[in-house]
């Protein structure tokens, strides 16, 4: 079999490499592979059984449902978008057989929102889809690594870095908490120890960090963890987990009446997936929080609005959260840049697209995506919000204010960023 | 209070372990099999009391007849995959392997089917009564009215369980039914009958095992709750510690590493949740491998 | 059993070896890339196969073995530069290394405890990455053993690369397999297995004999975990779940525990799943929830079926009934 010539490592001859091995399988109008004259293929792996799919499961079916309301409104300039999406059950070995089965054997064009930093590293290093030029956009995942051009140079993050978060917490804490006693729950692993780095460039000093182990949080871990955070006395508790972590933490916290001032890091502050692990709302109350995009909640928001009527539509039942928001918003970006990817948009195509015009797609996201020549950063901040009595983070005062900074020691920064406004109805421009 | 609260949590997920602990024990009596598909059973019955709260709307209806879906479960599959698992592979090098390789087989079958049935995301059962807790000089507990209610109905059912062994002849029964069939049939022990009762026994105090882990936790569980693969090893462990024999063992060594589970998480470092369990594991191991409570013959199944 | 003289049982490997070279020059990449992973399964098996089914210990914990194996060849090569070939020795060493300790321990415990021992280990040991940074954590350490020599051909594909580096390693391994098996040690386990009063009185020092075959298994299981990290090119803590533990049980019973000769089987099964899975989910046409758990129901239904029916595996059963009709002629 003819493949890869290793000794130019030029994504352009990889591309034709293995286009011409695929000639034969797709139609003689269409110039790419996973490109007919009617359909466009994406290819999507991610957990969807074992302990990590919960509520990641729902992303395919919320970018079906976008990409079903597209199809159902004439495509992307005449093609239809399908999706083809494979378990890889969060381990790095499935995940690489199915991104090649994705890749080699149902011959997609690109590789949508694949999920877990080991995941996409494992695929990056061993399938390699920067050397066959197979686009991978919008990463599902904070570590900042993936935004390096060199080293994954048709991968585009979507997600602000964890540091990037840490960074924006450390600088409002500095504001509105000089003096009080800080402490940090964190995960004890690589999204706990970016977390802490983000922290330490904005110096925040904390009285009490307390660690966990990924899987331990329940609501007996939680009682151990709010112990310490009496022992130590502390004004403010920061949550920088994931959901189950805050809503072990919140709901215990509920049982104990212990109600320091809490601050929710984005990845577990969800409010509807919280309050459905049964919260009361009433704690959440005041807790200081921090998201990219909309409130899932807020119905005065045009893409709220639009993709929850899309998703009640077509998954009844289910409830419209972060991760369906996420997914939707993916594809959504998906089709803006395969429309401006050209009339017969190639892999080359859509991923000049993303670095010319990345930056101005429009989407949900109230803080501004970082795409350039030579950065894939994603999304660059968050706005700062309360949650209400009802237990929805909304922003102070009714207006979004988010602030922006980078994953290295950059200041951080009040954002004057104003998002494009939504194509009528939320079809591709 | 930090002392008093680490005592208190370590019990009561410690009382959820002894229960699940109790199913080992029970299965193993009957057959010596160490039933992996446990967890998967408990899971089951968390489900069909589920359904059971959503249709009636009573915790305290819902619960039995968990327990009674998971005997029943259990039972037939004494009846239906061990008794042929008996028949086929009782000899030669498979012997050694093949209960263990069957059930870890039906947990994944059970986790696939529940998946197929009532989908990957998470369900609810809301708790019978308040988990606020209770308020000693002014500071408020962990203990609240849900966990005492569980701790007080683990120890009645452990107690209703006692009575059982110490009134009947079921305790001797099953023992004898799995050291030595023959002979057991012979003094006029239903052997068959009695296997499938321990099984069914199992089911039952694996389904409360499953619905107050749910409950005690945040209500929530999925197939893929890591609450219950967290009940498989703990429960295991504790019956290990227990010495894998008896009855009173399993208790023990269930409340046992309850507490020490939550004095590590306490008193040191979160992130030894996974490893402290094993630790105890080899220690109990190299210790006293008889377990605390069983006899001095060794560990040579 | 058959008893082929070492000669010529080299000889069929070698030319099981030359027909595996012609068939991987003919397969697209993505088969090359199933083929390597059949090679990394087929170590992992065999590790459990001379474990279980010869000496008669269970281990739920070969994973953690490979995992010690992947984690000692990528340090070794992203820390000290050690040249590929020696990477994968030094996985063989540190992970024999830490099954002599876990044999050590199982030599004392049977059935159902050490079942629940190594259990434990595959939950807890990849926990242990997090705990030391030079282990690089829940997103793990890259593992490249680089690119095809340059005499290979411009055309030389990455993955054929590590399907001839697996397969290889298969072939020699399995052939070591096969020779210990049909020797001294190969025996004594034997004789330990289905009585270990009878081995002792014999003279066979049987505590011994199973702190070696756990030794053997364990180092055969860290060449797989080196090879698997390899295919994946990364190697982290996600990578050695609880779930490829149960995998490899369940592809030695396919292949059936007592016959290294079916090893193959469930190699080839366990890397099909998948692709079987997604043909009966289109036949069927089901819904999501069906399609998303078949591959584990049909896995799960395998497993169950073949301990409850072909409990010694598919070629002692047909050995056993090749036996049978033998007797039966003979009879006349």
């Amino acid at each position: 079999m003819k493949a890869l010539n290793r000794r130019k490592l030029i994504s352009v001859s990889a591309v034709l490499a293995v286009a011409s091995l695929t000639a034969t399988a797709v139609p003689a109008n269409a110039a790419e592979v996973g490109v007919s004259s009617s359909v466009i293929k994406l290819g999507m792996t991610l957990p969807m059984t074992g302990a990590a799919s919960l509520g990641y499961n729902k992303i395919p079916g919320a970018a079906k449902a976008y990409f079903d309301y597209l199809n159902a409104n004439g495509g992307v300039n005449g093609r239809k978008i399908t999706l083809v999406v494979k378990d890889d059950r969060y381990v790095p070995t499935e995940a690489v057989a199915r991104t090649n089965e994705l890749i080699l054997k149902d011959k997609v064009m690109a590789l949508l929102a694949p999920l877990g930093t080991a995941n996409v590293k494992a695929v990056a290093s061993s399938v390699n889809p920067g050397r066959r030029g197979v686009p991978v956009l919008f990463v599902n995942t904070g570590f900042s690594g993936f935004a390096d051009v060199k080293k994954y140079p048709t991968t585009f993050a979507i997600l602000p870095s964890y540091i990037m978060e840490a960074k924006i917490m450390g600088q409002y804490i500095k504001e509105n908490f000089a003096g009080k006693k800080i402490g940090l729950l964190y995960q004890d692993d690589d999204f706990g120890s970016d977390a802490l780095a983000g922290f330490q460039t904005a110096g925040v000093n904390f009285a009490v960090k307390v660690p966990y182990a990924a899987g331990s949080q329940g609501a007996a871990a939680a009682a151990g963890w709010i112990t310490k955070f009496k022992a130590a006395e502390a004004d403010v508790v920061i949550l920088f987990g994931v959901s189950s972590a805050t809503s072990a933490m919140l709901g215990t916290a509920a049982v104990l009446k212990y109600a320091p001032q809490w601050m929710l890091g984005s990845v577990g502050g969800d409010a509807t997936t919280i309050k459905l692990t049964g919260v009361p709302a009433g704690v959440l109350y005041n807790a200081i929080g921090f998201s990219p995009v909309p409130a899932t909640t807020d119905m005065n928001d045009e893409y709220i609005k639009l993709f929850s009527d899309i998703y009640a539509k077509a998954v009844p039942g289910s409830v419209f959260d972060l991760n369906v928001l996420l997914g939707m918003n993916t594809a959504f970006m998906t089709a803006q840049a395969l429309k401006a990817a050209g009339q017969n948009p190639t892999r080359k195509s859509l991923i000049a697209v993303l670095k010319t015009k990345g930056a101005t797609l429009a989407n949900s996201a109230l803080t501004p995506v970082g795409y350039s020549a030579n950065s894939h950063v994603g999304l660059t901040g968050y706005w700062i919000g309360k949650y209400s009595p009802a237990g929805d983070l909304l922003p102070v005062g009714g207006t979004y204010v988010t602030y922006t900074t980078d994953s290295g020691s950059g200041a951080v920064v009040k954002s004057t960023y104003k998002r494009p406004a939504m194509p009528a109805k939320g079809l591709p421009n | 209070m930090q002392l008093l609260n680490t005592i208190l949590i370590g019990i009561t997920a410690g009382s959820i372990y002894s229960l699940m602990a109790i199913a080992f024990v029970l299965v193993w009596r009957s057959t010596r099999v160490i039933n992996f598909a446990q967890a998967g059973m408990a899971l089951l019955s968390t489900y069909f009391g589920y359904e059971a709260v959503t249709r009636i709307g009573s915790f305290w209806l819902a619960l039995p007849i968990a327990m009674l879906g998971g005997a029943i479960f259990s039972a037939l599959v004494e009846v239906i995959l061990m008794r042929v698992l008996v028949k086929h592979s009782s000899s030669g090098p498979i012997a050694a392997v093949a209960p263990i390789i069957a059930t870890l087989g039906l947990l994944g079958l059970i986790r696939s089917v529940i998946a197929m049935i009532w989908g990957g995301q998470d369900l609810r059962i809301p708790p019978p009564v308040s988990n606020n807790g209770f308020t000693v000089n002014g500071e408020v507990l962990v203990f609240s009215p849900l966990k005492l209610l569980i701790l007080i109905t683990t120890f009645i059912l452990m107690a209703l369980l006692t009575i059982l062994f110490q009134r009947t002849n079921l305790g001797l029964s099953l023992r004898a039914s799995a050291y030595a069939p023959e002979i057991a049939r012979l003094s006029g022990v239903r052997v068959d009958l009695t296997r499938t009762l321990g099984w069914a026994l199992a089911g039952a105090a694996g389904a409360v095992a499953g619905v107050f882990q749910t409950v005690n936790g945040n209500g929530n569980f999925s197939p893929d709750s890591i609450e219950f693969s967290l009940l498989l090893v703990s429960g295991f462990i504790a019956a290990v510690i227990g010495g894998l024999d008896s009855l009173l063992g399993a208790v023990i060594g269930g409340l046992f590493l309850g507490l020490v589970i939550s004095f590590v998480l306490i008193y040191l470092n979160g992130g030894l949740f996974f490893i402290a369990p094993f630790v105890v594991l080899l220690l109990v191991l190299f210790i006293r491998p008889q377990g605390i409570i069983g006899a001095k013959a060794g560990r040579r199944a | 059993m058959h008893k082929l003289k070492p000669r010529a049982h080299f000889a069929l490997f070698v030319i099981f070896g030359f027909l595996l070279f012609l068939v991987g020059n003919r397969v697209d990449e993505l088969r090359v890339y199933q083929g390597a992973s059949i090679a990394v399964f087929v170590i992992a098996i065999s590790s459990l196969i001379l474990l279980t089914g010869y000496s008669g210990q269970v281990s739920l914990g070969h994973g953690a073995l490979m995992a010690i194996g992947a984690y000692s060849a990528t340090l070794a090569r992203n820390e000290f530069q050690v040249p590929i070939i020696l990477t994968f020795f030094i996985a063989v060493l540190a992970a024999a290394f830490g099954g002599a300790l876990l044999g050590a321990a199982a030599a004392r415990l049977s059935g159902p405890y050490l079942a629940g021992t190594t259990l434990a280990l595959a939950i807890g040991l990849p926990s242990l990455a997090n705990q030391f940074s030079i282990l690089g954590g829940e997103q793990g350490l890259l593992f490249d053993v680089g690119w095809p020599p340059l005499g290979l051909g411009e055309d030389f594909t990455q993955y054929k690369w590590f399907f001839w580096i697996a397969a290889l390693a298969a072939l020699i391994s399995t052939w070591l397999l096969s020779n210990i098996l049909s020797s001294r040690y190969g025996r004594n386990w034997r004789a330990g297995r289905s009585n270990e009063v009878a081995a002792q009185i014999c003279g066979i020092n049987t505590g011994r004999s199973k702190i070696l075959a756990f030794t053997i298994s364990a180092g055969i299981a860290g060449l797989a975990g080196a090879l698997l990290s390899m295919t994946i090119g990364t190697v982290s803590p996600s990578a050695f779940p609880l779930a490829l533990s149960f995998a490899l049980l369940t592809g030695a019973v396919l292949s059936g525990v007592s016959t290294l000769s079916g090893v193959m089987i469930g190699a080839v099964i366990l890397v099909a799943i998948p692709e079987i899975a997604d043909v009966v989910a289109h036949r069927i046409g089901s819904s999501e929830n069906i399609t998303t758990n078949l591959p584990g129901f049909i896995i799960s239904a395998l497993l169950i079926l073949t301990v409850l029916f072909v409990p010694n595996g598919p070629v002692e059963q047909h050995r056993a009934r090749a036996a049978k009709k033998l007797a039966k002629k003979a009879e006349k």
